[in-house]
């Protein structure tokens, strides 16, 4: 069903589900259905290809370096608690 | 409930320097840093967007977890202990620190649009091979993306795309139902896909090829 009217009950269905399909979060039969759908619907199939990039870069963005300022100083205050004995 | 029932232990990767540490071993205590500093401190620079606050956040989350750690029983990973300890802390300055109420994101405002509207060719961007996709620039619009989302779904894209927990931990982690964690998330990432639509489609000056 390449739909003129992308508002299609199916693809809305498909579509509130879209993170749940790629975090196989869904069962096996709901996950056939979406694949039947995406193989027939091509905004759908954009939809799905677009959001799974998006969480692809999420996952590999690069970590920010603690400033070594501050590392330092936090390892000197819990170092102070540490020899003071200041534990809950 | 039996009555010599006791919580399950979850012991992980933490297990034993946290035992180490809670029988006498405080200088140890600086291990523990070692391995979440820097976890905690993208976390919490994410989420208040600001240095000295990200700093602030973390030095309070580590007093925490060094006051509290003798009496963490291990009912949850240690990880997962201390991001909760992260993630309050968090909820707690934003609330000291804004009044105006979050803005809720519709999933009507993401859908694609009717007819000739609706996009029928899956854009280069998302067929490229992403280590040719993920450069400086792109890892900054991303995290202006992310700084841009409102809280409450910032904090759960954080916790399950960034940092890699599931479903059930991230709503464990938050105090939250799965499927509140499900809602928020796949909004966060409509909102943010939306943004790198339009820095393709605009904003770039060349197209991945």
């Amino acid at each position: 069903m390449t739909e003129s009217n992308h508002h299609h009950e199916k693809c809305r269905e498909l579509f509130e589900r879209l993170s749940e399909y790629l975090d196989r979060e869904l069962d096996e039969e709901t996950c056939s259905e979406i694949e039947a759908h995406i193989d027939r619907c091509e905004p759908c199939k954009v939809c799905m290809k677009t959001l799974k990039r998006t969480v692809d870069v999420c996952r590999n963005l690069k970590q920010e370096q603690v400033p070594p300022d501050f590392s330092r100083h936090l390892r000197e205050l819990i170092g102070q608690l540490a020899e003071g004995g200041k534990r809950g | 409930m039996p009555q010599n029932w006791k919580p399950e232990i979850k012991k992980d990767e933490d297990y034993e320097l946290v035992q180490a540490i809670n029988a006498g071993r405080a200088d140890r205590f600086e291990e523990l840093i070692n391995r979440y500093e820097q976890k905690i401190y993208n976390f919490s620079l994410r989420m208040c967007n600001d240095v000295q606050d990200a700093e602030d956040m973390v030095q309070e989350t580590f007093l925490n977890v060094f006051k509290y750690l003798g009496g963490f029983r291990y009912e949850t990973k240690l990880k997962n202990w201390i991001y909760r300890i992260a993630a309050s802390a968090c909820i707690k300055r934003r609330r000291k620190s804004k009044f105006a109420p979050e803005k809720e994101l519709s999933l009507d405002e993401f859908m694609p649009g009717e007819g000739e509207g609706a996009p029928r060719e899956i854009p280069d961007w998302a067929n490229v091979p992403l280590d040719r996709l993920l450069d400086e620039e792109l890892s900054s619009i991303v995290k202006a993306g992310i700084d841009s989302l409102p809280d409450k779904y910032r904090m759960i894209l954080m916790l399950r795309d960034i940092e890699g927990f599931s479903t059930a931990e991230a709503a464990q982690i938050l105090d939250l139902t799965e499927s509140n964690v499900k809602v928020r998330l796949h909004r966060a990432r409509l909102y943010l896909r939306d943004r790198l639509k339009d820095y393709f489609d605009h904003d770039r000056i060349e197209s991945p090829s």
